[in-house]
């Protein structure tokens, strides 16, 4: 019950406040609430919870429903996460709200309780106690009145016991004389009724109360007293003594009985007023009618001799009297001689009731068992007057509205069956409007049994407590509804937070999830760029190729040409652009994973350096390259990117320089070194200068130090004299398709992508970009990368033993350059002389070499100074103007002996316009004996001049720009009188370049066929592969002084000259250049250009194959047992063809299975093999050479690549060998190459397989593993 | 006609087929391949190339027609068309098989027919082109002339 009043009890108490969430109905299953209309009538807190709730389960719902038709929109798990998430939010939610709803609950028990408990406590013992003490109120109320009713009834048997003795004491004394001596006398009797009258009235005047004592005599003779109380009268009352004789039938007992009283009704009663207290007759006998006055108790009154009681009623008291009657017997005991009657007056009884009722109220009254009223406490009359005479009332017809209520009820509730004993406690009767107490108490006398009955009205005894219990209800119920209605109110404050922070947290759950969304779909914009740089990368590829096919026709007209040569460029430019998008988008995807290969560090910058250096010396700008000499050769890293950063770097430079110059900075520290320091290394901008000098000094220490940690940091600075950037825009720079001014992107092109694929990959390289001040015009862009170096650590770098005291000369145009080289070779201990121009090394020369013949310079001079006065007037005025310092610096070379000198001529100081080169070239010659020339080319020197070059013997011939490693190739070259080291060299560093293009392109061609790449790795490529075209061309001179090869030259030069006599046309010339390199590149040293001319139009296959590629390629690999894993016929066969025309031996197998079996017998029979040898005895011949290497293709049929290759390992473990597994697969993508790798292949070819990089790469492996 | 024009005409049907993107470069790598040792070996392979294609042809229009495709082999099937197109050069062939694959894995039933169907235009395209070519190097040959290799400038 309680339970059911406190489910309820919520309910109404917070249906009234709607803001509660408890109200909140429970939400609807989702299905149901998606169909929900956002009607905006929904203004209540209430509803909107729910609109929240709903909406909330909605997209919920939705999610799911999107789920499926999303292809993997969003991974599954990140999915799971978010529902997971939002049902621990809907539920925490739930749990919350049962939380308030069991803490209302419990508060609304415990106060209902409280309540109650007080309540009881107030009222039911109260109640309880009152009444007890009520009962005994009123028990003994009725109690009193009972009490004198008793005591009357004593008192009057004991007057009525003592008369009847008095009597039968005077009557035995008169009677035996009588009856001895008979007859008696009238005298006698006379004197007997005196006698019996003085005796009465004694009695009679003893008691007050007493109303008659009448005596009867056999022979009718009637004495009595009666006092009147009403008018305190007594009487004494007698009855005629002359009519009784006493003889005649005085003793006949026969002959009395009532009938004789009766009879004698005609006998004269006199009445004679007494005085009360004396007895002494004051008034004259009055005679008055027979038993008018009052009752005389007759012998019928006592029939049986016994005692009678008798309520009885005279007509002159208003009071019911009570009349007992005892009879006299004679001396024989036999007869009865006389009947004492005594009457008692019952009004006193009434009296004492109403003194009590007087102080208690209520109603007392005394019945007879009949129901006859005996008192009343009330003034009502006890008779009433009947035609019979006055008669004794029925309770239940008192006047006393009250008594006759009570003893209606009672006999209404009783009937005539009263309980035992006529007990009777009721505590609630209802009579009329009021509540009264009814009890009732038994007397039970003999002849009669008395009811007392107590009426009191309720209200008097537990007015008050009933009262007061009603008002502590009342109040006690309110406070409780208060204290309820405020606790709930409290719980919701308190709990209103939580359900706020629950709210909160499902809008972050919402947010995170359009958050993650967001991610994701950046994600997939990003993959999707990856994904589609194939699709977009082949026609780009065929677009180019295309181009290529038609450019080589012949029958173009020249607008043609120069308008295809134009589109050419442009989609160059635009391939470049799409992979720097894809690059970046590669980057941004995540899917670029830098590889871990050595590489040479300062080869790469050399590369990048002379590949820029064409751009720069057609911007006049100068690009200089300076690195520091401790720097280690090799380092780990992913020599690719690296190169990317610094050609995106240095072109970007470049661009926005328009003359001056760019500098690249290299130096490196240890690692350990800032590990202390530890903080952002770009941060500390003050104390770089320090820091700077400071670990120049620790270098060495660190050294000696470090040798195990290899990490080193590297440190580069880039700076140009460009138009700058405002520092403002410094970081913003960095940001994808950022540009510093929104102008830059017409005046100078680009998409801004550059510098953040740049900031991309340093920061992951572990280093960090940024821009800092610089004083003069132009940007400092300073870097820095941490790369390990390889463990060995071998540091050297070709140092140059100068032995002998060597002097160089540097005539170089560009100043900044020449400078840094200068410093460098003065630190190394060559004296160096600087000149920026021809005159200056005019100058110079001849102080140098004719220091004590002076005619002898000056006899030669005119031969030059003639040409030279005639182009600069002005010089022939300065001539004589060499500073002091270098005068001074020239008397000190002078000094030492046996110098080797080393002039380095720019061929830019020579002066083309005019054709005074060669008149320039002539003077020069006279000092050909007395030093060595090392002459720096530009990309652009015209063939005509290197030929000349050779044919005047100036053998050290490098290209611009002159850096570190250039600078070491000339001095050895000259030191040690050979030229053949250059070459090898710079060859070398070209190859490495090359390949080094050549695996950033496997790296990320996407297209199987390269065709255009490669043109454009060509292109880029030209300087060094020039440069090998040129030093080709220097080592045919040495090798073979023969007129033949001059005449090859020639016809080279005639070649170029006539379809090119402008050097400045940049189209023209890097077509033929791409032929010729096509050709020196593709073949070895025999290929003549002309030959290949014919060739290229139509030559026979078979000279072709003979002629061409196979040749070396025949060399690469032979010798090779290659085992061909293809399922693909027609892939097989390709590859196959492929690798055989490489020279190697070639198995081929169509599955991996097949590929694990072969593997096992080979080593099988290996194993077996070695285990011979080892007991010495004699090898079996094995059926057919190991394999050098597996072409695994990945995936296939029965077992695939990478199974084959798992198992293939796991079948080496222990063996101490390892087989060379290249993966051929069509997926481009880096992730694919990881997984390559991680199952143990060594390396990874793209299909289809283009025999050139499949030997290359195959080269790189096997040249790695048989080193 | 003279084997000099035929040479000719040779070349520029060639040229054509790269023009219309029929033939990319990677058939002139095959054409590198050949040699004297074997003379016959950009026919031979193409010949394979056309009874693999045969076969795949046969096998994707089975898998098409079930009436549950299973994507999976037919995207094995499909690369594996892409893998040997892609080898010979047949490069309208092999764009096709791309964008086969992508339906594929959308599992576009609709869009996989009609791009089968795509397919085999360009396959028969590519093999009436091819043999054309063939013919026309026969025809040279049994003229006595060498067959001209097209060359690319590199």
């Amino acid at each position: 019950m309680p339970e059911k009043a406190l489910e309820i009890q919520p309910i109404t108490i917070t249906t009234p406040t709607p803001n509660s969430p408890m109200a909140t109905p429970p939400p609807p299953p989702p299905c149901r609430t998606s169909a929900t209309p956002d009607s905006p009538i929904m203004t209540t807190p209430r509803r909107r919870a729910l609109h929240r709730l709903t909406g909330f389960t909605r997209s919920l719902s939705c999610r799911r429903k999107r789920a499926p038709s999303g292809r993997r929109m969003c991974p599954v798990d990140q999915q799971d996460d978010f529902q997971q998430a939002s049902t621990h939010c809907l539920t925490s939610y739930y749990s919350v709200f049962v939380v308030r709803l069991a803490i209302m609950i419990m508060l609304a028990i415990l106060i209902g309780m409280l309540t109650v408990l007080t309540w009881h406590f107030t009222k039911v013992y109260t109640t309880k106690s009152l009444d007890t003490l009520a009962y005994g109120l009123r028990y003994e109320l009725l109690q009193r009145p009972i009490l004198r009713m008793w005591n009357i009834l004593n008192s009057t048997s004991e007057i009525t016991t003592a008369q009847v003795k008095l009597s039968e004491y005077v009557l035995r004394k008169y009677s035996s004389p009588v009856t001895q001596a008979n007859p008696t006398s009238q005298a006698q009797l006379v004197e007997l009724y005196e006698t019996m009258k003085a005796v009465t009235w004694s009695l009679f005047q003893s008691r007050k109360a007493l109303n008659a004592i009448t005596i009867n005599y056999r022979n009718g003779f009637v004495q009595a007293f009666h006092r009147d109380h009403r008018s305190n009268n007594t009487f004494y009352i007698y009855s005629d003594l002359s009519n009784y004789s006493i003889s005649a039938g005085m003793y006949s007992r026969q002959g009395w009985n009532d009938q004789s009283i009766k009879g004698n009704i005609s006998a004269i009663w006199y009445r004679e007023p007494l005085d009360p207290n004396t007895g002494i007759k004051i008034g004259k006998a009055k005679p008055i009618p027979a038993d008018d006055l009052i009752n005389i108790a007759g012998l019928s009154q006592v029939p049986d001799g016994a005692a009678t009681w008798d309520v009885a009623v005279s007509k002159y008291t208003d009071s019911p009297l009570l009349s007992a009657a005892l009879p006299v017997f004679g001396p024989s005991n036999q007869s009865i001689v006389a009947v004492v009657g005594v009457t008692t007056a019952l009004s006193s009884v009434g009296q004492l009731m109403k003194e009590l009722v007087e102080v208690h109220s209520g109603h007392i009254y005394l019945t007879s068992q009949e129901g006859y009223l005996l008192a009343t406490s009330t003034n009502a009359p006890l008779l009433a007057n009947t035609s019979m005479g006055p008669e004794l009332v029925m309770a239940v017809d008192s006047q006393d509205h009250v008594i006759r209520k009570g003893a209606r009820w009672l006999q209404a509730i009783y009937g005539n069956k009263l309980p035992p004993g006529h007990v009777v406690h009721i505590e609630h009767a209802k009579l009329g409007k009021e509540d009264y107490y009814i009890d009732s108490f038994f007397l039970n006398l003999k002849r009669l049994p008395i009811v007392g009955v107590i009426i009191i009205p309720r209200e008097y005894i537990m007015g008050k407590a009933d009262q007061r219990a009603f008002k502590t209800l009342i109040i006690l119920i309110s406070a409780s509804v208060c204290i309820l209605i405020i606790g709930c109110l409290c719980i919701l404050i308190l709990t209103n937070g939580v359900s706020k922070e629950m709210k909160l947290r499902a809008e972050l759950i919402s947010h995170l999830d359009a958050r993650r969304r967001a991610e994701a779909s950046n994600n997939y914009k990003s993959q999707f760029l990856a994904n589609m740089s194939h699709e977009l990368r082949t026609p780009m590829a065929a677009i180019i190729g295309l181009l290529d096919i038609v450019i080589t026709d012949s029958s173009l007209a020249s607008e043609h040409y120069a308008s295809l040569t134009q589109i050419r460029k442009c989609s160059l430019a635009l391939l470049r652009l799409l992979n720097n998008i894809l690059d970046l988008s590669k980057v941004e995807s995540g899917k670029l994973v830098l590889e871990e290969a050595d590489f040479n560090l300062g080869q790469e910058l050399e590369g990048i350096v002379d590949m820029h250096s064409v751009q720069c010396i057609n911007q006049d700008v100068e690009l200089v390259l300076d690195l520091s000499d401790d720097m280690p050769e090799t380092f780990r890293g992913d020599s690719a990117r690296f190169v990317e950063i610094f050609s995106n770097l240095i072109s970007n430079s470049i661009k926005f320089t328009k003359s001056g110059h760019v500098i690249v900075r290299g130096w490196c520290e240890n690692w350990n070194a800032f590990e202390d320091s530890g903080k952002s290394l770009l941060e500390q901008k003050k104390s770089w200068c320090a820091l700077r000098s400071k670990f120049k000094q620790q270098t060495n220490y660190v050294k000696k130090t470090c040798k195990k940690e290899n990490k080193m940091i590297l440190w580069f600075e880039i700076e140009d004299t460009g138009c700058g950037i405002d520092p403002a825009k410094w970081e913003t720079v960095f940001d994808s398709f950022e540009q510093a001014d929104a102008s830059t992107t017409r005046k100078h092109g680009g998409t801004g992508l550059g510098l953040s694929i740049v900031r991309t990959l340093v920061n992951k390289m572990g280093g960090e970009v940024k821009i800092v001040k610089k004083d003069s015009p132009g940007i400092l862009m300073r870097l820095y990368l941490l790369l390990n170096t390889p463990s060995d650590g071998s540091e050297q770098s070709c140092q140059v033993d100068f032995s002998k005291p060597t002097v160089v000369v540097l005539a170089l145009g560009g100043s900044v350059g020449r400078g840094i080289t200068s410093q460098w070779l003065r630190r190394n201990k060559v004296s160096t002389i600087e000149a920026s121009d021809w005159k200056q090394l005019t100058l110079i020369l001849p102080e140098l070499f004719n220091p004590t013949n002076e005619c002898n310079g000056s006899e030669e001079q005119p031969s030059l100074s003639e040409p030279l006065e005639e182009e600069q007037p002005l010089s022939s005025e300065e001539q004589p103007s060499l500073s002091q310092t270098l005068k001074e610096e020239i008397l000190n070379i002078k000094a030492m002996k046996d110098q080797v000198f080393i002039i380095v001529v720019d061929i830019g100081l020579l002066d083309f316009k005019a054709g005074i080169w060669l008149s320039q070239l002539d003077y020069l010659d006279q000092f050909t004996g007395k030093a060595k020339f090392a002459w720096t080319l530009s990309h652009n020197s015209s063939s005509m001049v290197k030929a000349e070059l050779r044919k005047r013997g100036h053998v050290i011939v490098v290209n611009k720009p002159l850096y570190k490693t250039k600078m070491i190739q000339i001095l050895e070259a000259a030191l040690q009188g050979r030229t053949l080291e250059i070459e090898i060299c710079s060859s070398d560093g070209g190859a490495s370049t090359n390949k080094a293009l050549v695996d950033c392109d496997i790296a990320d061609a996407l297209v199987p066929l390269s065709l255009g790449d490669k043109i454009e790795r060509l292109i880029n490529s030209r300087p060094t592969r020039y440069q090998d075209f040129i030093n080709h061309h220097i080592e045919f001179t040495d090798q073979n002084p023969e007129p033949s090869n001059s005449s090859t030259d020639s016809e080279n030069q005639s070649q170029s000259s006539p379809k090119l006599p402008d050097n400045g046309l940049e189209s023209g010339r890097s077509k033929s250049k791409g032929k010729e390199i096509a050709s020196t590149s593709d073949e070895s040293q025999n290929g003549s250009p002309t030959s290949k001319r014919q060739k290229m139009v139509s030559s026979p296959p078979k000279e072709k194959g003979s002629s061409s590629s196979s040749g070396c390629d025949e060399e690469k690999l032979r010798g090779l047992h290659i085992l061909v894993v293809e399922d693909t016929l027609l892939l097989q066969m390709v590859a196959v063809k492929i690798l055989l025309k490489a020279g190697a031996t070639v198995n081929a197998v169509s599955d991996g299975l097949q590929a694990v079996e072969a593997m096992t017998s080979m080593i099988d029979s290996l194993v077996r093999r070695n285990e011979a040898v080892k007991k010495g005895l004699e090898p079996e011949p094995l059926k057919s050479p190991p394999y050098d290497l597996i072409l695994m293709d990945c995936q296939m049929p029965v077992m695939d690549g990478y199974e084959a290759t798992k198992e293939i390992r796991r079948m080496e473990e222990g063996t101490r060998m390892h087989i060379q597994i290249i993966a051929q697969t069509a997926h481009a993508m880096s992730t694919d190459r990881e997984k390559c790798l991680a199952v143990g292949m060594d390396g990874y070819l793209t299909k289809p397989l283009q025999d050139k990089i499949t030997v290359e790469t195959i080269m790189k492996h096997l040249g790695r593993s048989i080193d | 006609m003279d084997v000099g024009q035929m040479q000719r005409r040779l070349l520029d049907y060639t040229k054509s087929l790269f023009m219309e993107g029929v033939l990319d470069g990677q058939f002139l790598q095959l054409q590198q391949l050949q040699d004297e040792s074997n003379p016959d070996f950009v026919v031979e392979v193409v010949s394979l190339f056309f009874e693999d294609s045969e076969r795949l042809l046969n096998d994707l229009t089975r898998a098409l027609d079930q009436p549950n495709v299973d994507f999976k082999t037919v995207d094995s099937h499909v690369h594996q068309w892409k893998g040997s197109s892609s080898s010979i050069g047949a490069s309208r062939v092999k764009n096709g098989c791309i964008a086969f694959r992508n339906f594929c894995e959308e599992q576009n039933i609709e869009a996989c027919l009609r791009c089968l169907q795509q397919v085999k235009q360009e396959y028969y395209l590519v093999k009436n082109k091819l043999e054309t070519l063939f013919r026309m190097e026969q025809q040279i040959v049994a003229a006595g002339g060498s067959i001209p290799i097209l060359e690319l400038s590199f």
